[in-house]
C-alpha cells in the first residue's frame, strides 16, 4: 500500500468522528425554531412552535421596515397576537428571546428601552 | 377465487359506491347569508381597503404575510387586477357589497378576477375572526396609504 492509499481511510474515519459528534450534539443544535419554541417554554409561553417562530421573525422584519419603530411598539404587537392571558413581561420575555434568536443586530432597541425606562421616560 | 379476481370485486364495490353518493349529491344551491360568502362587518365597515389591510398586518399578521406571500407569486397585472377589485368593492355602499355576497355565492363564475388568483380576496372575505379583529381598529389607520400593499416594506 502506497503512502496515499494508507491515508484514505485515515481521512474517512476521521471525517465519520465528524459526523458522528455533530449528530450526536442533541438538541443543543436542534433548529432555531425550535430552540426558540425551547426558550418560550421557560417563560410559560406556549402555543404553536410554526406560529410562535414565525411571529418573532415578523417581530423583528418590523423593527428593520421602522412598522414598529422601537421596542415598546414592537412589545405592544407581539401582545396583540399572543395569548391574552399572558403577562405584559412574558410579552417583552418574547420580544427578548425572537431579537436574540432572529435579528441579534436589533438588540440596541432594547436597550435603548430599557435606558428609557430607567430614565423614567416610559412608565 | 383468485386473488386477482378479488381485487377486480372489490374495484367494482368501490366504482359502485362512488357512482352512489356523486349521483345523489344533485347540484349544489347556496344562497349568500349575512356572513357567507362575505362576513357581515366587511359589508358593514366604513374603513377603506388600505385601512383594513393596515389593520390586518398588525392584528393578523401571519395571515397577512401569507396573502401578501401568495399575491407577490402572482403576475403584476394580476395583482394590480385584484387591488382595483377589491378598491371596486371598497367604493360600493352596504346594500350593494351584501348583493354583490349574493352573486359570487350564487354563480361560481361571477368574480371574473377569481378565474386568474382564486384566493384573491382572502385576507378581505375569507375568515371571520381575521375580519373581526381588523375591523375592529382599522378606523384607527390613516386612509389611502397605498403603501400597505408593498410586502417588502410591510412585512
Amino acid at each position: 500500500m502506497t503512502r496515499h492509499h494508507r491515508a484514505v481511510p485515515a481521512l474517512a474515519a476521521a471525517a465519520i468522528g465528524i459526523v458522528a459528534a455533530v449528530s450526536g450534539s442533541g438538541t443543543a443544535y436542534a433548529d432555531p425554531d425550535t430552540d426558540f419554541a425551547n426558550q418560550l417554554h421557560t417563560y410559560g409561553i406556549y402555543g404553536p412552535k410554526d406560529y410562535n417562530a414565525w411571529l418573532g421573525k415578523i417581530a423583528c422584519q418590523r423593527l428593520s421596515n421602522n412598522i414598529d419603530h422601537d421596542a415598546y411598539q414592537s412589545a405592544k404587537f407581539v401582545g396583540t397576537n399572543l395569548s391574552r392571558r399572558n403577562a405584559t413581561e412574558q410579552n417583552w420575555q418574547f420580544l427578548s428571546a425572537a431579537i436574540d434568536f432572529y435579528c441579534p443586530d436589533k438588540r440596541s432597541v432594547l436597550e435603548d428601552a430599557a435606558h428609557q425606562s430607567q430614565a423614567g421616560d416610559r412608565a | 377465487m383468485t386473488r386477482r379476481s378479488l381485487h377486480t370485486g372489490m374495484a367494482a364495490v368501490a366504482l359502485g359506491l362512488v357512482a352512489t353518493s356523486l349521483s345523489v349529491a344533485g347540484p349544489a344551491a347556496a344562497d349568500a347569508s349575512d356572513d357567507y360568502p362575505i362576513p357581515r362587518r366587511i359589508i358593514t365597515t366604513t374603513c377603506d381597503a388600505e385601512q383594513y389591510l393596515q389593520a390586518v398586518r398588525d392584528t393578523s399578521p401571519v395571515y397577512y404575510q401569507r396573502y401578501m406571500i401568495d399575491r407577490n407569486n402572482r403576475p403584476v397585472d394580476i395583482q394590480q387586477m385584484a387591488e382595483d377589485r377589491i378598491h371596486w368593492f371598497f367604493s360600493l355602499d352596504p346594500a350593494a357589497r351584501r348583493q354583490y355576497s349574493e352573486d359570487t355565492a350564487t354563480n361560481v363564475y361571477y368574480e371574473q378576477v377569481a378565474t386568474h388568483w382564486g384566493n384573491w380576496a382572502k385576507v378581505f372575505f375569507n375568515n371571520k375572526g381575521v375580519v373581526a379583529k381588523a375591523t375592529d381598529v382599522c378606523l384607527s389607520y390613516p386612509a389611502g396609504n397605498m403603501q400597505v400593499w408593498d410586502f417588502a416594506s410591510n412585512s
